[in-house]
């Protein structure tokens, strides 16, 4: 058994998670990447993406969809973010609704199109891929 | 008689309502209290990674910095409700405002949460940038976006030099202050008495990113909880005004009762007397 690591996940509303983790993986802006305890002391921007949790001693990941903020690695692992769901928790109907909003103001965009309202509809398509992909049990299905 | 009748009957029926405001608000309080409890308890991780890279860092960027650039205009966000009788809530808000602005030489740039303080602004000519109508009990935070993003815009794009949040915090049930707090400029101090990390901490993508991000961050997270504060604080200014409204019509009814029953008895009096002389005069 690895060793395990206090984690805390926080988003401005709540506590989202605080457990004894054996590894956590985070979308951070340069990719997916693994923490487990003793990893050197870092402080990274996260994307919208996957958190894959291993609990101390359980077999699987548990999931969640977070988007944004920064993971803080230290003695223990702090994860702020906007905001942050469990499967469960997650509306798919609604995250289809939402990205299929997107995709059409997309396609109506043209170029005079204010580059910021742009780069916001493509967020909210990743964050809506994002919620889908976790409500069916992750991106990937296995480790 | 008639008249006196009706004006009781007048000021139970307000006090009815404004008994069952009272009990409505005293649980909304409950709900928006519990919200609040749970908001700022874990808002020290974003001051505190600042604050590390800002010590440990040489490079850290100026833009959010205190004293980076004179400060000529001031940007403002106005806390209120947007619903009424609650008191003197909202004209505090506005009365703290208004003296905040006197202060300055330059005309202000308002964001105005709450339907009273934007009305109030917009009737006297304030240049208003951005607004939040909804109620404040279940926002979330991806909506106060819709008021942190105006403000962070305008103070990149150099229209403001200073943000400054207006908005009532909560003492207790029965008291609640005004406060105006700096948003930015970001006010921090190099303290040498500070030791430095124990261990190299490793950023990315580089610690002036993570301090760029995590600025405005702050400031979104300074504008939710004060929004989430200032609707508990609302709901207990709300109970408070609707308890004594229900108690100044108990007092009224009660005086209204004892003149009535004085007019009705003198009435009485009379009649009998009138009776009782014609009974003597038969005689």
């Amino acid at each position: 058994m690895a060793k395990s690591v206090v984690l805390e996940i926080v988003t401005p509303s709540k506590l989202f998670y605080m457990g004894e983790a054996e590894m956590v993986i985070v979308r951070t802006l340069t990719g997916d990447e693994g923490f487990m305890a003793n990893h050197s002391w870092a402080c990274k921007l996260l994307d919208t993406g996957e958190l894959w949790i291993r609990e101390a001693g359980a077999k699987d990941f548990r999931i969640a969809a977070v988007s944004g903020g920064f993971i803080c690695v230290k003695e223990s692992i702090i994860i702020f973010t906007d905001a942050a769901e469990w499967p469960a928790e997650i509306d798919v109907g609604r995250a289809m609704n939402e990205k299929g909003r997107a995709m059409e103001w997309l396609k109506s965009a043209t170029g005079e199109t204010d580059k910021n309202d742009v780069l916001r509809a493509k967020i909210a398509i990743s964050k809506s891929l994002t919620r889908m992909n976790v409500a069916n049990g992750g991106m990937r299905k296995k480790h | 008689m008639q008249d006196i009748k009706r004006r009781m009957k007048s000021v139970g029926s307000i006090k009815h309502i404004t008994n069952a405001m009272k009990l409505v608000s005293a649980a909304k309080l409950k709900k928006a209290k519990n919200a609040f409890e749970k908001t700022g308890k874990y808002f020290h991780y974003v001051t505190d990674v600042i604050e590390e890279i800002f010590h440990n860092t040489d490079d850290v960027p100026l833009k959010y910095l205190e004293g980076n650039r004179e400060i000529k205009s001031t940007g403002y966000v106005v806390v209120t409700s947007c619903r009424g009788l609650c008191g003197g809530f909202n004209s505090n808000v506005i009365r703290e405002a208004e003296r905040e602005i006197a202060e300055d030489p330059e005309r202000p740039k308002i964001i105005a949460v709450g339907g009273k303080g934007k009305d109030y602004f917009k009737k006297r000519g304030y240049d208003i940038r951005g607004e939040y109508m909804l109620p404040p009990e279940n926002i979330s935070f991806l909506e106060t976006r819709a008021v942190s993003g105006p403000l962070i815009g305008m103070y990149d794009a150099g229209e403001i030099d200073e943000a400054v949040l207006i908005y009532t915090s909560f003492v207790n049930s029965f008291e609640q202050r005004v406060k105006s707090l700096r948003l930015l400029p970001f006010e921090i101090r190099r303290d040498p008495e500070r030791p430095s990390l124990k261990k190299q901490m490793e950023y990315e993508p580089s610690a002036k990113d993570v301090f760029n991000y995590l600025v405005p961050k702050y400031v979104e997270i300074m504008i939710y909880s004060a929004i989430v504060e200032s609707a508990v604080c609302e709901h207990a200014a709300r109970r408070i005004a609707m308890e004594s409204a229900t108690d100044n019509a108990n007092s009224m009814i009660s005086s209204l009762n004892l003149s009535y029953n004085r007019i009705r008895q003198s009435a009485i009096t009379g009649e009998i007397m009138e009776i009782v002389s014609g009974a003597g005069a038969l005689k």
